[in-house]
């Protein structure tokens, strides 16, 4: 299964954000694990709702610091953000039914998602509070 | 002991609200902005009188002929303005007093909720202050009546040397200084009310001091319609010589008065005393158990202060991290303003009813509801339901008792406020295919008992607050109580599409479908009824029914007397051995103790005793004037007066009588004085 990795490069440069990035990727990672062939549904089901309630909470705060720093992209980030949320209820529904569920498949989607997002989004939100200070 | 006047008051409230919930539309409903009303009439007040402020002469010689010109002279302005200042201030009172019965009705001033409904007094108090001497600066009858009325309110109680009621007893004691100092307060008042007016509302959270836009049209317009068709006037100019038997009287401020009248000031003290300290004990009465506080979970709390933003008593606050975690600041809950609403809960980004039981808890949860309960409960609650048009309601505990039709294969799960819903308990509903519809069933529209639960359930839903409402969650199978016909709503449910979550192509949440309303023409003529209705009884209120002060035949006699009389004892000299016996400090050649004789007064009419009393000098040591002032309404037309005075040490007989027949007219004011050198003088 495609772990998320975690570079230095993905720091933007607010210290709760870093350190809970950091903190979520691991514990993304940690359940992503935990998720094998014979694992049954009800635990990928948990373990799925575990990461968007972590998820959530991440997002939750990153917004707080973009809404007070008035941050001009704030909205579209925030939609990535929720498109996310989207993305894993809908995942976890699929989970509802065993045989569409696809470990790998999940696994790919979620580092794609914060691959592409820290690359995207996170950056320019690093690169904005660089130019800011 | 408020129970059953409360659930009364209640059940009109609820009625009223239907009422204007159909007219007005939700959103506009004036019964549930009536503090932003308040705030609206206030500004109104406040600029119109600046304007007034302008052209007015604070002279007691000039104030009438001001505001007349003012009201006449300028074209259309200044009475408009004149009139909005009355109107709205009327306005003011009107909707402070139902305000309070509300917040009393829907018992939203209990126990913690004290500091809202405490501080609400003083504002009352001071509405009424600013009234009271807005209505003094006219100087018109009414104007004379409030002064020398709410003079004799005052010298009951012990504030003043002599009586203040001495100053009105004919033109030429008024002195203009003192009119200047009722303008003092008069602006004095309705700055201080400000000030109690924001501490008021300073523990509320987004609190509401603007109406809706298009309800704050309207109040406008009706003030300004009811202050062109009837304009605010004065009534004859003040004339102390004489009393005018009957005068308008404003009862929005002025109820009161005719009872100094009739019971007499300090009656009237002790009735509103007694109502202060009723309604300063409410909060506590009957003292209840309170509800355990939110606690914060710092294991899912990251400080991210959703919770403090949507508290609506500013319970909530971010302080420094107490923990190991890594993160700036942690929720903390301040327990003397948690009233255990749940708002906090129903924020929370971790509230989310996908989690394993085993570390399902948010990072802010009601200990006597955790969530994991709440979800267990409706779990097992839905189990039962069969058929296609299953349920789930999510009431709120004062939505009071559901109907027939959302009892009926159906799983209500309560809780302290609608707003303590996750929204994702909504969308695991429908995720785990445990209904086919769910209610979210709350106080009357824009009427939560605990001020933003359905504003914030509203706006989660339809992606305006944070957290939203997943997309992807069929908003026809939702319904608002306050906002649905949800008979219909019922009815349709089996009929809907099957049910279906994501692949909705929408990643922006919408907005639930407004409920029904009547259509635009019947709205504007509800509207305009209403609206006509209540800027009728506001102008009719505003001076009538006259208050007949004096009979048609009857005159006034007022006793004024300010007399320092001889002192009991007569100086003599202190020979040397006398002094040498007092302290140096203290050696003086006459002794002059100071204490005066009092005054023994009897005022007889037609052989009739009409008034006897003795009169104490005034001073710590009994050493200044006695004053004296009493009124007496009597018979118009001729007859004889005796009034006696003993102001020496005998122990019978008068130092000073005076008798005549006078021929008093109706209305006239008959003033008997006592000036030394003169004695008795009347006129």
């Amino acid at each position: 299964m495609t772990l998320i990795a975690w570079r230095e490069d993905f720091t933007i440069g607010l210290p709760d954000v870093d350190y809970e990035h950091r903190e979520l990727v691991s514990m993304i990672n940690a359940l992503l694990e935990s998720l094998g062939p014979d694992t049954g549904v009800p635990q990928i089901v948990a373990a799925l709702g575990e990461i968007h309630a972590r998820i959530a909470l991440h997002f939750a705060l990153e917004e707080r610091d973009m809404h007070q720093l008035h941050y001009a992209a704030a909205a579209e980030h925030k939609d990535d953000h929720e498109r996310l949320l989207d993305d894993i209820l809908d995942i976890i529904d699929t989970v509802e039914s065993p045989l569409d569920y696809d470990p790998e498949a999940l696994g790919d989607r979620l580092s794609r998602w914060f691959t592409g997002h820290f690359r995207t989004h996170d950056a320019r939100l690093h690169r904005w509070l660089v130019g800011r200070s | 002991m408020t129970a059953n006047p409360r659930r009364w008051l209640r059940a009109t409230f609820g009625a009223l609200e239907a009422v204007c919930t159909r007219v007005f539309s939700p959103a506009w409903n004036p019964l549930v902005q009536l503090g932003a009303i308040g705030w609206f009439f206030y500004w109104v007040v406040a600029v119109s009188g600046v304007y007034l402020y302008v052209f007015f002469d604070t002279g007691i010689t000039r104030a009438y002929d001001t505001v007349e010109a003012l009201t006449h002279a300028q074209p259309w302005i200044g009475g408009v303005m004149r009139s909005l200042h009355r109107y709205a201030s009327d306005g003011l009172v009107a909707v402070a007093l139902v305000h309070l019965l509300r917040e009393f009705a829907f018992a939203r001033m209990k126990g913690k909720r004290w500091f809202g409904w405490i501080t609400g007094l003083p504002v009352l108090m001071l509405i009424y202050v600013s009234g009271i001497t807005g209505y003094w600066l006219v100087w018109d009858v009414l104007a004379q009546y409030v002064a020398v009325t709410t003079a004799e309110l005052l010298d009951v109680l012990p504030l003043f040397g002599e009586p203040i009621s001495r100053n009105f007893v004919n033109q030429v004691a008024l002195s203009s200084r003192f009119f200047t100092l009722m303008s003092f307060i008069h602006i004095a008042a309705p700055l201080l009310l400000l000030l109690f007016m924001w501490i008021h509302i300073h523990r509320h959270a987004a609190a509401r001091i603007q109406p809706a836009r298009g309800l704050g049209v309207l109040v406008a317009g009706s003030l300004l319609g009811l202050a062109i068709v009837v304009p605010a006037v004065s009534q004859a100019r003040a004339n102390l010589d004489q009393v005018q038997a009957t005068i308008g009287l404003d009862w929005f401020y002025l109820p009161l008065y005719p009872l100094v009248q009739q019971w007499g000031g300090a009656t009237v003290w002790q009735l509103l005393g007694g109502m202060l300290l009723v309604l300063g004990l409410v909060p506590w009465l009957p003292r209840g158990t309170p509800a355990p506080v939110a606690k914060v979970n710092l294991l899912n709390c990251n400080g991210c202060g959703r919770c403090v933003a949507d508290c609506p008593f500013g319970a909530l606050s971010l302080e420094p991290r107490s923990d190991w975690q890594k993160y700036q600041a942690e929720a903390v809950v301040n327990a003397d303003r948690c009233f255990s609403c749940g708002l906090c809960v129903g924020s929370c980004p971790t509230a989310t009813p996908f989690r394993s039981a085993s570390v399902f808890a948010a990072g802010i949860e009601l200990p006597q509801l955790p969530l994991v309960t709440l979800r267990e409960q409706l779990e097992k609650s839905c189990a039962p339901l069969a058929g296609g048009d299953r349920l789930v309601v999510f009431a709120c505990e004062h939505a009071g008792t559901l109907g027939a039709d959302l009892r009926r294969n159906a799983a209500v799960a309560r809780m302290p406020c609608i707003g303590m819903l996750p929204p994702s308990f909504i969308d695991f509903v429908f995720s785990r295919r445990l209904a086919d519809g769910v209610v979210i069933a709350g106080c009357g529209a824009n009427s939560c008992y605990h001020r933003l639960g359905q504003r914030w359930t509203e706006q989660r839903i339809a992606g305006q607050r944070d957290p939203w409402l997943r997309a992807r969650v069929p908003r026809e199978r939702i319904a608002l109580s306050w906002d649905a016909d949800l008979g219909a709503f019922r009815k349709g449910l089996a009929s809907l599409p099957v049910l279906r979550l994501g692949g909705r192509g929408a990643s922006k949440p919408l907005p639930l479908p407004a409920g029904p309303r009547w259509p635009v023409p019947m709205r504007a003529i509800g509207i305009a009824l209403l609206l006509g209705a209540m800027a009728g009884i506001t102008g009719l209120l505003a001076t009538s029914p006259g208050w007949r002060q004096l009979g048609q035949d009857e005159a006034v006699l007022q006793l004024s007397i300010r007399h320092a009389t001889a002192t009991k004892v007569e100086c003599k000299p202190l020979t040397p051995q006398q002094m040498a016996e007092l302290k140096p400090n203290m050696r003086r050649p006459v002794d002059c103790p100071r204490e005066r004789w009092p005054v023994y007064l009897e005022l007889e009419r037609d052989g009739q005793l009409l008034y006897r009393g003795t009169h104490e000098p005034s001073g710590l040591w009994n050493d200044g004037a006695a004053t004296v002032f009493r009124t007496f309404r009597i018979p118009a037309g001729p007859q004889s007066i005796v009034v006696r005075m003993r102001d020496s040490g005998r122990a019978s007989g008068f130092d000073h009588v005076h008798s005549g027949t006078i021929d008093l007219e109706p209305g006239q004011n008959f003033v008997i004085e006592f000036r030394s050198g003169e004695g008795f003088t009347w006129h």
